[in-house]
């Protein structure tokens, strides 16, 4: 059997402690992060990847002369550490004369205190590799064998534990343990020299169960393939503006990078769309949008913690209630700045990045809609479905892509369409929102927000019914 | 073994004593692979060492002094994979390292051509980077972001400057296999990077994204005026944007988004793992014309004036200038060491990656050329009337070619000059269709984000959809 994820370094808390005491003065704050990943890939028979990777150290911040300082050791050894201190210190000393607005101290806060564990860990640490290698290998077999129009098919399981030690020097000692593990498929289909990708995937905060929850293995596999042959025979979309209705996996587009970017503290102090807009209106009374640490109304949200990389409580954060702009997202810095409490969304990728502002599960609040409703009432427009890209502007102007649409017309839903890029501006969407479902998916639970550093994140909501602009062929 | 942190106190980046060093990393998880049972064993391990200095909303935010140093070993036992990485130097942790990759192996089904490339030489090159790059110290570093920033904010008090960094990164890499391979090499880079916007009152522009790294100091003053003229006359050009207007037809298109656009999809068709599997548009079109006449593709590895030069691929082979397209012709497909094994055939040096993963497959340094169609302005005259795109924000899929997004920055063209910028405007079409439909390119390559060199490209038949 594989070496599982054993605790090289088991809970180095009260290390962090004791040196932080021998070098105390000044705000510090010492983060152990370890990060180890098991990951499988098939592709067309082949197995690409199969591997184990380990990444691991402690990242040390201080505030010197209002200034931050950073550095990082990969030595969980108080000497090292030590050392680690006395260069943070040394470059925030550096840079004091370079910044012009000092930062004031950091206002006392609750901070984290005690051992927090996610569910899943131990189930997915005892699992072995092997079990895992069988079944990508077979559902990647079986996905190139629905169809004689699949030329290849891609199977992929990946994991990634990570355990934490957060000590700073105004109280925080937490010790917190999580698992993300996640699963895609995907399939190529071609037919008189078109080619067309089928794709799906889950991921999760949380065990085996909880990564299939949505569907299993196999029904992945089906939709793929059904998706990459289906698109080879399906036409484009129109331009232009359009009525549509959002998936949950688009409502989780659109609130991360339409209103979730634009609300990051960050980019609100450096003139974002949402800045100076706490208390107005910037979405129709149906909308409520949440960012929160824990997995509201359905398990496994996959931007799920409970401690942020500042030893902060990650709590739930109201953005919008019914349609009015009600908190940004904080860090400890922007929150003092601001007079507020921190939201717990300071996260860092490894030991050796700083935490920035991001989000963590990001949501529309589920309404009293159903879908059959929703496209009743609609005499021209689409249902759009399936998350590809996206990014978000300063301005508020958002882009994401679609995997598939459907054309509703006379409050029918047709055939499927090619899936199509759609833009708007983040505010005016949201204002033109006149229905949301009472379904409620997390779907966004794969992949990683880019903002300088990736971050796992998840985002979803209910069905939604707005206004967009469509980028078809015509 | 990270046993020291950079600071202006120590000693300045010593490349020798460094690939050294990650040499005898390598050398020990290779020797316990093979030891232990690995019929082949491939270590690929670097160094790097880094200063930071963040700026965000237009002041200092912190600077960050690191190093580390990570190993990857990549195995093979009875043709059966496994690979395993870690950054912990200790001997506990290469031996459980190399147990992973082993144990790994034993899991996955084999496969004829999970081999490691044969051996093979490389010439001589100079090295890539001077040694004033290896000895800036932080307060260098402070003072050279501090610069650029008040060189921003004095060109213009409407620019917003998000976020911003000025760092410098000093790497070596290594790589050992049990076939022969020992090799190394060393590197540094001093990079700047600048994000934000212009406010006018209640007018926010779209953000602008400015980017440039060199690896000799006396080129860092003119790649950051390049740098700043760019960022601040495009972000302060996006104000007051306004509705383009919805057609299909030609549109001009700027170096960096007719590489995300137009060349991105040819360089992923010409992976030949792509066209082993059959998810390549390009899988039989070698010696055809695949784009316009006037295109040429070139992966120079050799333009040390490019981020992407070395002497040798993530696998210790060579790397080699390679004409990927040749007056609009396909002229070769890229290969690294498993899909040469494939098809029988050596390696054109395009395994590409770190040491957390195995290798995968890419290109170096690409340089777009062959264009006779002038400067930008005689491009726009050719344009007429029409969107010019800065930059493109969307999804191009590599199997089919098709594209989606919005245009950035984007401006219209009114008699052969620009006359506004227009927000809210999506494009559509598909980049090998519209590869044959390139009208004009421009006879000035441009480096692009440091990385890359490509012209202005005038295309016809692009759907325009204003918002």
């Amino acid at each position: 059997m594989i070496r599982t994820h054993t605790a090289v370094h088991s809970d180095p808390t009260d290390l962090l402690a004791e040196v932080l005491a021998k070098n105390a003065g000044g705000f510090v704050e010492l983060r152990y992060h370890k990060k180890k990943t098991r990951a499988v890939v098939v592709e067309k028979g082949r197995v690409d990847t199969a591997q184990v990777t380990e990444h691991s150290g402690v990242g040390v911040r201080v505030l010197e002369d209002g200034t931050w300082g950073f550095a990082s050791t990969d030595r969980v050894e108080a000497l090292y550490i030590e050392r680690a201190i006395r260069n943070a210190r040394a470059a925030a000393k550096a840079s004091a004369r370079a910044r012009s607005e000092r930062c004031a101290p950091l206002p006392r806060v609750e901070l984290a205190r005690g051992r927090f564990e996610s569910s899943g860990v131990d189930e997915l640490l005892a699992r072995p590799i092997e079990g895992t290698i069988d079944l990508v290998m077979r559902i990647e077999s079986e996905t190139r064998a629905r169809s004689a129009t699949i030329q290849s098919a891609s199977c992929a399981y990946s994991e990634v534990y990570e355990e934490k030690g957060i000590v700073t020097s105004d109280g925080a000692k937490a010790w917190t343990r999580l698992i993300r593990p996640e699963f895609r498929v995907s399939a190529v289909a071609s037919k008189s020299g078109e080619i067309q990708r089928g794709y799906e995937s889950s991921g999760a905060t949380g065990g085996w169960e909880c990564l299939f929850r949505a569907a299993s293995a196999e029904q992945l596999s089906e939709r793929a393939a059904q998706r990459a042959v289906d698109l080879l025979s399906a036409p484009y979309c129109d331009g232009g503006r359009a009525k549509v209705i959002l998936s949950p996996a688009l409502v989780g587009l659109l609130t991360h990078e339409a209103i979730g970017h634009t609300v990051e503290a960050d980019f609100v102090a450096a003139g974002s769309v949402a800045a100076g807009k706490l208390g107005q209106r910037v979405g129709s009374e149906l909308v409520t949008l949440c960012d929160s640490g824990a997995s509201e109304y359905a398990d496994g949200a996959g931007g799920t913690l409970r401690v942020d990389d500042e030893g902060v409580l990650a709590g739930r954060t109201t953005i919008i209630e019914n349609g009015i702009l009600r908190s940004y997202l904080h860090d400890r810095e922007s929150a003092a700045r601001d007079g507020v409490a921190p939201t717990g969304n300071a996260r860092a990728f490894e030991f050796d990045n700083e935490p920035l502002i991001r989000m963590r599960n990001t949501y529309i609040a589920p309404g009293d809609s159903d879908l059959e409703e929703m496209i009743a009432s609609i005499e021209d427009g689409y249902v759009l479905e399936g998350a590809a890209n996206g990014q978000a502007d300063s301005n508020g102007e958002f882009m994401f892509g679609t995997r598939e649409a459907y054309r509703i017309q006379n409050g029918k839903k047709g055939a499927l369409l090619r899936g199509v890029n759609i833009s708007g501006s983040a505010f005016d969407v949201l204002r033109s929102v006149d229905r949301v479902g009472r379904e409620f998916q997390w779907d966004l639970g794969s992949g990683h927000c880019g903002k300088g550093q990736p971050a796992k994140v998840d985002a979803g909501g209910p069905w939604i019914s707005c206004e967009v602009v469509l980028g078809g062929r015509s | 073994m990270n046993t020291t942190i950079r600071s202006e106190e120590t000693a300045t980046f010593d490349p020798a004593g460094e690939e050294a060093r990650v040499l005898e990393r390598c050398d020990q998880l290779v020797e316990n692979a093979l030891k232990n049972g690995a019929d082949e064993a491939e270590a690929y391990g670097t160094r790097a060492e880094t200063i930071a200095v963040r700026f965000e909303k237009g002041d200092l935010k912190l600077t960050q002094v690191d190093d580390g140093a990570t190993t990857g070993l990549r195995v093979f036992r009875g043709k059966k994979l496994g690979f395993a990485s870690t950054n912990q130097g200790d001997s506990d942790s290469l031996v459980a390292t190399a147990r992973d990759a082993l144990a790994l192996s034993a899991s996955a089904p084999p496969h004829v051509a999970n081999v490691l490339p044969t051996p093979r030489g490389r010439e001589k090159r100079a090295p890539l980077a001077q040694v004033s790059i290896h000895a800036l110290s932080v307060d260098q570093i402070v003072d050279m972001g501090a610069d650029m920033m008040s060189r921003v904010r004095a060109r213009d008090p409407r620019i917003s400057i998000d976020n911003a960094s000025c760092e410098v990164t000093r790497v070596s890499h290594a790589i050992r296999t049990s076939g022969g391979v020992r090799a190394s090499e060393s590197d540094a880079q001093l990079s700047f990077s600048v994000f934000g916007m212009a406010i006018d009152g209640e007018d926010v522009g779209g953000f602008h994204y400015g980017g440039d790294a060199v690896r000799h100091v006396r080129d860092a003053e003119a790649a950051l005026r390049e740098l700043i003229d760019e960022f601040t006359s495009v972000s302060v050009g996006n104000l007051g944007a306004a509705r383009a207007e919805t057609y299909k037809g030609p549109v001009l298109f700027s170096p960096d988004a007719l590489l995300e656009l137009f060349i991105s999809p040819i360089v992923s068709g010409a992976s030949a793992v792509a066209v082993q599997r059959g998810r390549s548009a390009l899988a039989k079109k070698l010696n055809e014309a695949i784009a316009f006449s006037g295109l040429d593709i070139v992966d120079d590895p050799t333009d040390i004036e490019l981020a992407g030069a070395g002497s040798f691929d993530r696998e210790g082979q060579p790397t080699t200038r390679m004409a990927l397209v040749e007056r609009g012709v396909l002229k070769s497909f890229l290969y690294n060491g498993y899909a040469a094994a494939v098809e029988g055939r050596t390696s054109t040096g395009h395994a590409s990656g770190g040491p957390r993963s195995v290798p995968g497959l890419g290109t170096h340094a690409i340089v777009v050329g062959g264009g006779v169609g002038g400067t930008r302005a005689q491009m726009e005259r050719a344009l007429d009337r029409g969107l010019f795109v800065q930059r493109f924000s969307g999804s191009v899929d590599p199997a089919s070619g098709d594209f989606s997004g919005v245009a950035k920055s984007a401006r219209w063209i009114e008699n052969g000059v620009v006359v506004r910028p227009v927000k809210e405007t999506l494009l559509s079409g598909n980049a090998f269709e519209l590869l044959q439909r390139i009208v004009a390119l421009g006879s000035h390559p441009e480096r692009c984000s440091g990385s890359s060199r490509a012209p202005y490209a005038l295309v016809d038949g692009v759907s325009v959809t204003a918002g």
